[in-house]
């Protein structure tokens, strides 16, 4: 009851009492002045308005350092520089991975993780923007439910004299308060409030959209999105967190390339609160999260804020099948002349210098013996540049899409002579034309140097589909007959150009 | 002949000799008294009352022949008669009434004369004293059940019986228990009506707190004796009387300080007295506050307020109508560790915090049950009465705590961030800092708590925490009518029937979103199952219901006969009882934690009404009285009583689910069977009475079988999670010896001594098993939802000793009261054999199987002999002050009155209990012999050096 409450209640039952006692009168007078008196606590909570005043008095003393000097501002990418330069210094094995700052620096970021679903324990990461972040770093800490306090998109100073910079047992770089072993160890709770600050900014972070292969130990800490995906068929059923595993649990999720998918980790803690979820394999779409390391630091794994992070909301990719391409352009060389230059089929085989060209021959590799190939070394050519084009006929590539390009690509004594894969779309036809037209240089596997010169590699399927109009590929073979040994030889089978 | 006696009985110094006088002188004074009539050849004892200083007739007070069961009360004109069953020879009337002081009158009854006194006076003042003293503590600590015990000194205080009121006054904070029993073995009645919670089957003494001036009317008996009101438990009955016909005439204004539970009491009384139009009223209001008790932020923040009205309709027929209405709210404290206690004292309270410069409370128990009665008293003759009742509470009472689904435990003894939990990692320099911090701060950061909900409004994240209170909401409905006759001189007839309804409903409900305006989802969070799978992901905002919801219906229809028979020699009685109860859970959301399947098939075990649940209990109960001599006598009681369980001791997880004690996870088991709770007792008293030492003995023995224990826990090993523990079949056996003694050894120094020595164990191996919908008891193989607990295996209690208060406990000390109405007295008071609460899950196999049901396989049963030896508490010594005045200005009484406790602040634990978080062999080992445990004991400690000092004004 509150004591207006109570107030009231003595004068209503004074009220009811007037009529018999009189002098009870001085009594309720007496209890009444005593009451008011004594309020005891409410047991209403008002929140204060002004929260954290201490903290925005650390934030303060921070900006004004920054103002006069007294305090040095830092990227993230230059302190994680500081750490790779000390780690790139010592060798072995058996030293500290960590190192103390004793600069006073002070570096800012903005939270890209969130521990709310219990994803993350006693870490986050700040990437140095809330959108197209450069580098990102973890914060280890003993505190649970941080994102509570550090919540995503948090702008957070930190400042690090006589904190340590070093890596976890993710070997991730991270910051932190004290050693651990020979790691990095956390904050402990009488350091978070003396080293962590936070603004009163909080800015929506925009993931940065990447392709599964192009994800790599550089995007570590920052909220990456990756389009297209989806989880493979068979983990149908399959929750997000697998009941045998005592920690982490790694899920495979996929992107459609071409014929084959590429894959990309997904790695859930056994305490994340959607660790029972079945995973959405009915559908695809984007997936966001965190990019860091499985434990041991083996794998780049991609780690969730939240499950309304997975926006499948789109079909399943398909793969392509070979079997629904028609071949838009085919040679296996079959049909020309065995040791002679490359003709016919609309080739343009040219020296642009030196005198050897492109010849057929027949190929006595056991990955492809018997087979007629087309072949071009410098050896004995007796020119000191050779440069040899091969050069498809016309391909339209507005009859079909999604065309593909590949071929099969072998060496003998692979000396020091390049292969080029190039294409043109404003080539005249003309072999003067050639050194004049436009190249551009296709991705696609070329057998290497190292290959054993038995085997033959296959270039992968080479994306074609982003070309219109009419246009040509070539293989470009620079080499000589020269002291260099650029002479080795490269030679080209199977080579197919399909579209759908 | 009356002028002569109106001289010697006013001379007061003639009164307060009355027991030194050498005994022939008094029996010669009242010999010469005396008349010799020679009417009839009956002998009789006859006489009357007055006041001492008005001269004013008294009625109502209780006139005893000591040594006999024989009493009266004076009537309206102050008179009383004795005149059958007169005992001859030297015997010794009591003349008491509360506020007066007692007298005892030796006389000599000689066969077929009459002994008449008239105009015995009694003096107000001094005693009134002594149940202030009752007071403060009945307001006290006394079903606080943040400490883990009750007490039943509320029923003892104004006991006559000096082993008894010791028991109240000086053994109370050692949370003492009569013959190491439950409160719930006693039985408290208000009118006939019996207020005992259904609940857990003890008083809720708040009830009616801060109203002492109208509870002071009460009727007592002791042990299995008789009472006229109720068949009773083997600890007695308390009826408290609520007439407002009984209250003497008058006003009262009382102020209080103290430092124990409250720091000021202010209450004011009146009582009309009988008025005009047979009519007579009754008001009290109270009022205690106090920012912080004894213990750290421990506020206090009650009103009462009461009304009585009785008509008296004509000579045979009065009806009462009775109104009580106490609120009480109070920080609550809380147990700890060692650990804890060594870094920040026994005051310490880990549930506060400040927030605006304020000591905030997480934890507060508010109580707000009001009581209204009406009773009809109708005397059918001048040898019957029949007194028929209807009662009826209803209210909340509401128990708040933190609930955090979105943040950290925000306990600030939260065991990771205590230095222990460094400790154990060998990180010695994280145990510095972890000492520093608690010691400097250690309390609930109120402000990161409120920032993180903000925090979490900005993202629109459910809020980290929220303030939220376990309600329990009952309505109850009492109708009874006792019965009373005279048969004739000799035999009593008493008889009653009673009916009791509950409906009850448990809920939690969110009081402060403290700064969210999210509110929270309505799931687990452990493991993100539906509270409630009707209305799932339901968002709860301030005002609304969470995390549980169900009903509770109870109906008891009851029924005691009982015959008392009283002659010279002897006195006894027999009597029994009959008790049907039945239980049933309703419950009001599918709790998903409680949804299992099997074969595809669903079972809910939370939804809707559970099974009904029905009990028979029955009482029988004798005694006699062997009177030797008035000064020597004999007494012995024998009584068989099974009772329903409490629903506390019922329902093993009433919150989710509707199993009780042998319905496992919805199955019943076979083996398991919830039944009556068996209570055989007997005692034998040697009762010793001269005119200077009144003196008792008595022995006693009381067993308890088909117990059930139900208490919740967190626990790891080789299973985790948070589990209900069940004992079924609990058998306990509870006996020992008491003594009170008292000698008036001058008129002004009386020397007091009382003494319990028992000893209270378990006697037998329960039945223990543990429900859990933790994941680690969840098997989902299959599309199936199995919960593996429940598995029943054998908790070696037998011979632990029961923990709740001291088993031996002594007082001596002496009371000095001057005739100038002043008074002090001194007590020591010395306390042994206080045990911990064992761990029954550490008793069971579960403590040495690994999760495979195999042994650990670097078990030792020396080591675990050791690790499972009960905790036995220091024995300490505690001295307690009294004193008081009291002055007569005009027709007014001014009273003055103050005690000290624990004078030489004496640190001493009062109880405590063992953990069950690491329960088996090798957890509970590796934490033993860390250098400070982890998870060590909770404990109780009493208070320190503590005051209570009161003024009143009566007029």
């Amino acid at each position: 009851m509150k004591c207006e409450t109570f107030m009231n209640s003595i004068i209503t039952n004074k009220n009811v009492m007037n009529k018999t006692i009189k002098f009870l009168k001085i009594i309720m007078v007496l209890i009444a002045s005593v009451a008011i008196t004594s309020c005891v606590q409410d047991d209403d909570y008002t929140v204060p308005n002004s929260l954290g005043e201490e903290e925005n008095e650390g934030l303060q003393t921070i900006l004004t350092g920054l103002d006069n000097n007294t305090l040095i501002p830092i990227s993230i990418g230059e302190l994680k520089d500081i750490y790779t330069t000390y780690e790139n210094a010592q060798t072995g094995f058996d030293y500290d991975k960590f190192l103390q700052i004793t600069s006073n620096i002070v570096v800012k970021g903005y939270v890209s993780s969130s521990d709310e679903t219990g994803n993350f324990y006693k870490e986050f990461y700040i990437q140095d923007s809330p959108e197209n972040p450069t580098a990102a770093i973890g914060v280890i800490l003993n505190q649970a439910d941080s994102y509570n306090q550090f919540n995503k998109g948090r702008e957070v100073y930190i400042r690090l004299m006589d904190m340590y910079i070093g890596q976890t047992s993710s070997d991730i770089i991270a910051i932190g308060g004290k050693p651990n072993d020979d790691e990095v160890g956390q904050f402990t709770g009488n350091q978070i409030p003396q080293q962590l600050f936070r603004s009163n900014v909080t800015e929506a972070i925009t993931a940065l959209e990447l392709n599964m292969t192009d994800i790599n130990s550089s995007h570590i800490g920052m909220f990456v999105k990756i389009n297209n995906t989806e989880f493979p068929t068979n983990l149908q059923g399959q929750p997000y967190g697998d009941s045998s595993e005592d920690f982490d649990t790694q899920r495979t999720v996929q992107a459609c390339e071409g014929f084959e998918y590429s894959n990309f980790i997904l790695e859930t803690s056994s305490f994340a609160n959607f660790y029972n979820v079945p995973l959405p394999t009915q559908n695809g779409g984007s997936i966001s999260g965190i990019i860091t390391q499985s434990f041991g630091g083996d794998d780049l794994v991609m780690a969730l804020n939240s499950l309304n992070d997975v926006q499948f909301t789109n079909e399943r990719c398909s793969l392509l099948n070979i079997e629904d391409f028609t071949n838009i352009f085919e040679e296996d060389f079959e049909g020309m002349t065995n040791n002679s230059a490359v003709s016919g089929n609309g080739w343009t085989n040219y020296a642009e210098e030196g005198g050897f060209t492109w010849r057929v021959t027949t190929s006595s590799d056991n990955q492809n013996s018997g087979s007629k190939i087309a072949s071009m070394g410098a050896f004995n050519s007796n020119d000191n540049v050779n440069i040899a084009w091969l050069i498809t006929p016309a391909i339209n590539f507005d009859t079909l899409s999604n065309e593909l390009l590949s071929f099969r690509s072998s060496n003998s004594f692979s000396d020091n002579s390049e292969l080029e894969l190039l294409i043109s779309t404003d080539w005249d036809g003309t072999e003067a034309g050639v050194t004049t037209a436009n190249w551009s240089s296709l991705p696609g596997n070329i057998v290497g140097d190292n290959e054993f010169y038995q085997n033959w590699v296959s270039s992968g399927s080479i994306d074609l589909s982003g070309y219109s109009g009419m246009g040509y590929v070539a293989f470009k073979y620079i080499g000589g007959d020269n002291s260099n040994n650029e002479d080795g030889t490269y030679e080209i089978d199977n080579f197919t150009v399909l579209g759908l | 002949m009356q002028a002569l006696n109106h001289i010697l009985f006013n001379v007061k110094r003639l009164l307060t000799l009355k027991l030194v006088m050498k005994k022939s002188l008094i029996v010669l004074l009242f010999g010469v008294f005396s008349s010799f009539t020679i009417v009839a050849q009956n002998t009789i004892i006859k006489g009357s009352v007055k006041d001492a200083i008005s001269f004013q007739t008294i009625s109502n007070v209780t006139i005893t022949i000591e040594g006999t069961e024989q009493t009266t009360l004076t009537d309206i004109l102050g008179e009383f008669v004795f005149s059958s069953n007169v005992p001859l020879g030297e015997q010794v009337l009591r003349i008491s009434k509360i506020g007066y002081e007692t007298k005892r009158y030796p006389i000599v009854v000689n066969e077929g004369q009459t002994v008449n006194i008239t105009d015995m006076t009694l003096d107000r003042g001094i005693t009134e004293n002594q149940d202030l003293f009752t007071i403060s503590l009945s307001d006290d600590e006394l079903n606080d059940d943040t400490s883990g015990a009750d007490n039943i000194s509320g029923l003892l205080s104004s006991s006559l019986d000096v082993f008894q009121r010791t028991a109240a006054f000086e053994f109370s904070s050692s949370f003492f228990r009569l013959r190491g029993l439950d409160s719930d073995n006693s039985s408290v009645l208000i009118n006939g009506i019996e207020m005992n919670k259904l609940y857990n089957g003890r008083p809720q003494w708040s009830n009616w707190g801060g109203l002492n001036d109208m509870m002071r009317n009460q009727v007592l008996t002791s042990g299995l004796t008789p009472s006229e009101y109720t068949f009773g438990g083997v600890l007695g009955t308390s009826n408290i009387i609520t007439r407002a016909s009984k209250y003497r005439k008058g006003s009262r204004i009382t102020y209080s300080s103290s430092n124990r539970s409250y720091t000021n009491r202010a209450l004011a009384s009146y009582a009309s007295g009988l008025v005009e139009g047979g009519w007579s009223y009754a008001f009290m209001m109270g009022r205690r506050w106090g920012n912080e008790g004894y213990q750290d932020a421990t506020l206090y923040d009650s009103n009462s307020f009461f009304a009585s009205v009785e008509k008296k309709i004509n000579d045979k027929h009065s009806i009462n109508f009775t109104s009580i209405y106490a609120q009480n709210r109070r920080g609550k404290s809380s147990a700890n560790t060692q650990e804890v206690y060594d870094l920040k004292g026994i005051k310490y309270n880990e549930f506060w915090g400040n927030l605006d410069g304020e000591k905030r409370n997480s934890r507060i128990k508010e109580v707000e049950e009001p009581i209204i009665m009406l009773n009809h008293y109708w005397d059918i003759s001048s040898k019957t009465s029949l007194n028929t009742n209807i009662g009826y509470q209803f209210g909340k009472i509401g128990n708040s705590r933190l609930d955090y689904p979105g943040g950290r435990n925000p306990s600030p003894s939260y065991y990771q961030d205590l230095p222990s939990n460094f400790l154990e990692d060998g990180d010695l320099e994280g145990a510095y800092e972890a000492e520093q911090q608690f010691i400097n701060d250690g309390q609930i950061n109120w402000e990161r708590i409120i920032d993180a909900n903000l925090t979490n409004n900005l993202s629109g994240a459910n809020a980290a925490y929220v303030l939220y209170e376990d309600r329990n909401d009952d309505k109850q409905l009492t109708l009874n009518t006792i019965f009373n006759t005279e048969i004739n001189e000799n035999v009593i007839l008493n008889g009653g029937i009673n009916y009791k309804k509950l409906d009850s409903e448990n809920f939690a409900e969110i009081i402060d979103l403290l700064g969210s305006t999210t509110g929270v989802l309505n799931i687990d969070y452990f493991n993100q199952n539906q509270f409630d799978l009707n209305n799932p992901n339901q968002v709860a905002l301030e005002g609304d219901k969470f995390r549980y919801n169900y009903n509770l219906y109870v109906n008891e229809l009851s029924g005691f006969a009982q015959a008392q028979f009283k002659y010279n020699k002897i006195d006894f009685y027999l009597s029994g009882s009959i008790k049907k109860t039945d239980y049933q859970r309703e419950g009001l959301y599918k709790n998903e934690n409680q949804v299992f399947s099997e074969g595809g098939v669903e079972l809910d075990n939370s939804f809707g009404k559970g099974d009904k649940l029905e009990f028979t209990g029955v009482g029988a109960k004798a005694g006699l009285t062997y009177k030797f001599t008035g000064k020597h006598l004999l007494n012995i009681n024998g009584g068989y009583i099974t009772k329903a369980p409490s629903i506390r001791n019922t329902y093993t997880n009433s919150r989710e689910s509707q199993d009780y004690v042998g319905k496992i996870n919805g199955v019943n088991n076979p083996n398991i069977d919830i039944t009556e709770e068996k209570i055989t007792s007997v005692d034998a008293s040697y009762i010793f009475r001269s005119s200077i030492v009144k003196a008792k003995l008595t022995g006693f023995y009381t067993t308890i079988e088909d117990a059930n224990e139900i208490s919740f826990f967190f626990t790891q090993g080789s299973t985790t999670g948070f589990i209900q523990e069940v004992l079924s079949g609990v058998d306990k056996k509870h006996f020992g010896g008491e003594l009170g003694i008292e000698a008036q050894v001058t008129p002004t120094i009386k020397l007091k001594g009382a003494a319990s020595v028992g000893q209270y164990t378990y006697d037998n191996n329960p039945d223990l098993y543990v429900t859990s919908t933790s994941e680690d008891f969840i098997n989902t193989q299959g599309g199936d939802i199995i919960n593996t607990s429940g598995v029943v295996s054998t908790s070696n209690l037998k011979n632990y000793k029961i923990a709740g208060g001291p088993q031996t406990a002594y007082s001596v000390g002496f009371e000095y009261r001057d005739p100038d109405y002043w008074w002090f007295g001194a007590t020591a008071n010395f306390f042994d054999n206080t045990y911990v609460d064992v761990s029954p899950l550490s008793r069971s196999n579960e403590f040495y199987t690994d999760a495979d049901g195999l042994p650990y396989n670097d078990y030792d049963p020396v080591v675990a002999r050791g690790l499972l030896k009960q905790e036995k508490f220091d024995n300490y010594m505690v001295i307690n002050l009294v004193g008081g005045k009291s002055w007569k200005i005009g027709d007014k009484y001014i009273g003055f009155f103050a005690s000290v406790g624990n004078l030489l602040d004496k640190q001493y634990k009062t109880g405590g209990y063992e953990q069950g978080r690491r329960a088996d062999y090798r957890a509970l080992r590796d934490d033993v012999s860390l250098t400070k445990r982890v998870f060590g004991p909770k404990y109780w400690y009493g208070r320190g050096t503590n005051y209570f000092v009161n003024v009143y004004l009566r007029f």
